[in-house]
C-alpha cells in the first residue's frame, strides 16, 4: 500500500520549517491537482505553492495564433488545432477577428481536434484541399506530433509547429536574479517522455531540491515532502515520486522519433521573449511540411502590440510565477472564463483558469479603469 | 489538453490499438511504444491519442480515481 495523502500531510507538518519556502510547479496538470484537492490550504502556511511555466497555450506566440487566423481566413484551407487554441486572443483592432473561434464563426473552416491522428484523418478525407495543423504544446504533446510525422503524413497536410520545451524556461528563471522559488516539482508526463534526468540541472547547477511528481495528491505531497526535507537537510537530489511511469531515461523510442523528425531551436514565448533552445522546429527532411514553406507569411509584425499579451493582461508574469493569477487587476473582473482577456484564462492549463475553476473569484489587486 | 489518461488495450493492429477506459473505447496510436511488447489486457498512459508509457493495472486504477474526482469538481456538467 502506498502512503496516504493524510500521512504525507502529517509528515510535512512535522517538519521544522521556520522560514517561507516557495515550491514551484511547471505543469498545468499539477496546478490543477493542487488547486482541486485544496492542497494549498492543507499545508503549513510558510509553504507557498507557485504555478510556473506549465501552459503551452499561454506562451504560444501571438504571431503564430495571428498567422493561423489569417491563413484560415484568406487561404482555401482547413485549419485544425487542439481545442484549447481556438479562444486564444490576438491583439487587433476592436472590429477585427481576434481568435480562431471568431474566424470560424465568420465562415473559416477551422476544426478542433484532440489528437494528431485526427489531423491525418481529415487530410485524407479531403485530398483536394490543404490542411494546416497548428500544433502548440510541450514535449508530451510534441512527441505524438513527431510520431505522426514519422509514420508519414498525406501530401496536403502542413504544420504550423509551436512546440516548446519546458526545462529551458526553468533554466532561464534560475539564471535570472530573481528565480522566485526555492524548490521545484518537476513535471510528470514531460519526464515520462524525456526522462527525469532532464531536471538534474536544477540540483547540479543551482543546488535546489527537485522531485518529479505525478497527479495524485499522494504523489504531489510525496514530492513536496521530498523537496522540503532536501532543503532542510541541505542535501538536494533529484527525486522521482512518479515511478509508475517515469523511468530512468524516459521513453527512448519517443525521443528517437523526435530526434528524427524535429530539431531544437531558439523560440519565442508570448510576453516573455526568445528563450534559447526552447522550441521545436521541423528537421530539414520535413521542412517542406512547414506552413511557411507553402503559404504566404501573414504574421504582420508591424501590428500594434504584435507578439504581446493583451493590454492589461499579466499572463506573462503569471506564467513565470512572478505573481499569483488573482494578483492581476483584470482577474474575475473584466477577465473570466466566459470572457477571457488573456490565454491563461482560456487554456485548461492556464493558472488563471484553474484558480477560477477552483473557486477563487476575487482579484487581490486594486481595481483600475481599463 | 495535457490531461493524459490510463487506458486498457483491447486489441492491437500494427501500431493501432483499440483501448478502453471506463466503458469508453478509443483508437490509440502505439508508435511511441514501438520498443515495448504490448498485448491485449495491458494498460497504457494515453496523451492526445498516443500511448506514451506502459503501466500496471493498479496504477491505472488509482489514476482513474483521481480523474473522476477532478472532473466532478471541475465541471458538474461532465459528471
Ligand atoms: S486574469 Fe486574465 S487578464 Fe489577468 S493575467 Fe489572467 S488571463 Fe491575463
Amino acid at each position: 500500500m502506498s502512503t496516504s495523502a493524510k500521512t504525507w500531510l502529517e509528515r510535512i507538518h512535522a517538519l521544522p520549517i521556520k522560514n517561507k519556502l516557495r515550491i514551484m510547479n511547471v505543469c498545468g496538470g499539477h496546478e490543477r491537482s493542487i488547486t482541486m484537492a485544496g492542497l494549498r490550504g492543507a499545508l503549513p502556511k510558510q509553504i507557498e505553492l507557485i504555478p510556473g511555466p506549465g501552459c503551452p497555450v499561454c506562451v504560444c506566440p501571438e504571431e503564430d495564433v495571428y498567422q493561423a487566423i489569417q491563413l484560415a481566413l484568406h487561404e482555401n484551407i482547413i485549419l485544425v488545432a487542439f481545442g484549447d487554441m481556438l479562444r486564444v486572443p490576438v491583439n487587433v483592432g476592436k472590429a477585427d477577428i481576434r481568435s480562431l473561434e471568431q474566424a470560424k464563426a465568420s465562415g473559416a473552416d477551422i476544426r478542433p481536434i484532440a489528437s494528431p491522428s485526427e489531423a491525418v484523418r481529415i487530410a485524407r478525407e479531403h485530398p483536394d484541399r490543404d490542411v494546416v495543423f497548428f500544433a502548440a504544446g510541450f514535449e508530451t504533446t510534441t512527441a505524438p506530433v513527431a510520431a505522426m510525422l514519422a509514420e508519414g503524413v498525406p501530401h496536403n497536410l502542413a504544420l504550423l509547429l509551436s512546440g516548446r520545451l519546458t526545462w529551458p524556461a526553468v533554466s532561464m528563471l534560475l539564471n535570472s536574479d530573481t528565480p522566485g522559488f526555492d524548490c521545484l516539482i518537476a513535471p510528470g508526463h514531460v519526464s515520462t517522455v524525456m526522462g527525469p534526468e532532464e531536471w538534474a540541472f536544477v540540483v547540479k547547477d543551482h543546488g535546489l531540491p527537485a522531485a518529479v511528481a505525478g497527479f495524485t495528491s499522494e504523489s504531489l505531497l510525496a514530492a513536496m515532502y521530498s523537496v522540503l526535507r532536501q532543503h532542510l537537510e541541505q542535501r538536494p537530489f533529484l527525486d522521482n515520486c512518479y515511478p509508475e511511469i517515469v523511468r530512468p531515461g524516459g521513453n527512448t523510442a519517443a525521443q528517437r522519433v523526435m530526434q528524427q523528425t524535429l530539431q531544437v531551436v531558439d523560440a519565442n514565448w508570448r510576453g516573455v521573449g526568445v528563450i534559447p533552445a526552447s522550441g521545436y522546429g521541423l528537421a530539414p527532411e520535413y521542412a517542406h511540411l512547414d506552413v511557411r514553406a507553402r503559404f504566404p507569411d501573414y504574421t504582420d509584425t508591424a501590428r500594434k502590440r504584435a507578439g504581446q499579451m493583451p493590454p492589461g493582461c499579466d499572463c506573462a508574469k503569471v506564467v513565470l510565477g512572478k505573481i499569483y493569477p488573482n494578483a492581476c487587476r483584470l482577474y474575475g473582473r473584466a477577465c473570466t472564463p466566459r470572457n477571457p482577456i488573456g490565454p491563461c484564462m482560456v487554456s485548461d492549463e492556464g493558472a488563471c483558469r484553474i484558480w477560477w475553476s477552483g473557486g477563487v473569484r476575487e482579484s487581490t489587486a486594486a481595481a483600475i479603469e481599463v | 489538453m495535457c490531461l493524459a489518461i490510463p487506458m486498457q488495450v483491447r486489441d492491437i493492429d500494427g501500431f493501432l490499438a483499440r483501448c478502453e477506459a471506463k466503458g469508453v473505447s478509443r483508437e490509440v496510436n502505439l508508435f511511441l511504444l514501438q520498443d515495448e511488447t504490448l498485448q491485449a489486457g495491458d494498460f497504457v498512459m494515453v496523451h492526445v491519442g498516443y500511448a506514451i508509457q506502459k503501466m500496471t493495472e493498479q496504477e491505472a486504477r488509482s489514476a482513474w480515481e483521481v480523474y473522476d474526482e477532478m472532473l466532478e469538481k471541475l465541471d458538474p456538467a461532465h459528471a
